[in-house]
């Protein structure tokens, strides 16, 4: 699942991340040009994707898992084998909210990624 | 501590153990009228007994019962009356159980609002920095 697309977008986090935090050792090809002093070399994409990439991954199977979980409750609400309303209702809700999350984590790393192509050399 | 949807999980558990405590309410309203004959032992009313859970939240951590002597009460009628005219009943205080079943109603119901309140919660810290 490591696709080209997760790890530039990481790439693009990390390189924001580090105008946030500029005590942080970080990689990305832009924070090497902006401190032009130091002999660090770029790692390239692999070295940020490690972050962000499997932060997402991991959460994208999270966010499945408590998928699975609320639509097997489900099942169980419908064939009456649902012992208690609440355990459906909290995973939906659970389900719900991680998918939204996973969603405005992608929104703001696409968001990053783009203003990264946006930036004119 | 816990992971981001530790209300709701705490919530949750509130919301089992007081739906415990009505199943039992129920039952023991349910059961006010039973009565036995002298010889058996009467219906017990259960009383859930809640206890903290060490990761956060409510468990039941048991169920009490009442004595399982009951009242004796003059039935003669009753074709479960003994030879002078006692039944068993259940020792349940109507009064008491209709309170409990407030109180009960109650949590559930403040249970229901932490699930709200943690799902506007989740709900604006996913609004942060939006609306540029």
């Amino acid at each position: 699942m490591s696709s080209m697309g997760i790890e530039a977008i990481g790439a693009a986090t990390s390189g924001l991340s580090s105008l946030q935090l500029p005590g942080a050792p970080t990689v990305g090809a832009t924070d090497t040009a902006l401190t032009a002093g130091q002999a660090q070399a770029p790692t390239g994409p692999q070295g940020p994707s490690g972050d962000f990439g499997n932060l997402l991954i991991k959460s994208l199977d999270s966010v499945e898992a408590m998928g699975d979980k609320a639509s097997n409750l489900s099942v169980q609400a419908a064939t009456g084998d649902l012992n208690a309303i609440h355990d459906y209702t909290i995973a939906a809700t659970e389900a719900q909210v991680a998918t939204q999350l996973t969603v405005a984590v992608r929104n703001k790393a696409v968001d990053a990624f783009n203003e990264i192509m946006r930036m004119s050399v | 501590m816990g992971d981001a949807f530790e209300m709701l999980r705490i919530a949750n558990t509130g919301l089992g153990a007081h739906q415990t405590w009505l199943d039992s309410l129920g039952g023991n309203i349910a059961n006010v009228n039973t009565v036995r004959s002298t010889s058996q032992s009467a219906f017990q009313a259960s009383f859930v007994v809640f206890a903290p859970r060490a990761d956060g939240g409510v468990d039941v951590a048991g169920v009490a019962h009442s004595s399982a002597q009951g009242r004796l009460v003059s039935m003669p009628d009753s074709p479960l009356a003994d030879a002078n005219g006692y039944v068993r009943a259940p020792d349940i205080d109507m009064a008491s159980e209709m309170s409990q079943l407030i109180m009960a109603q109650r949590g559930y119901q403040s249970s229901v609002q932490v699930t709200k309140t943690a799902q506007d919660t989740y709900n604006s810290a996913l609004s942060i920095g939006e609306g540029r």
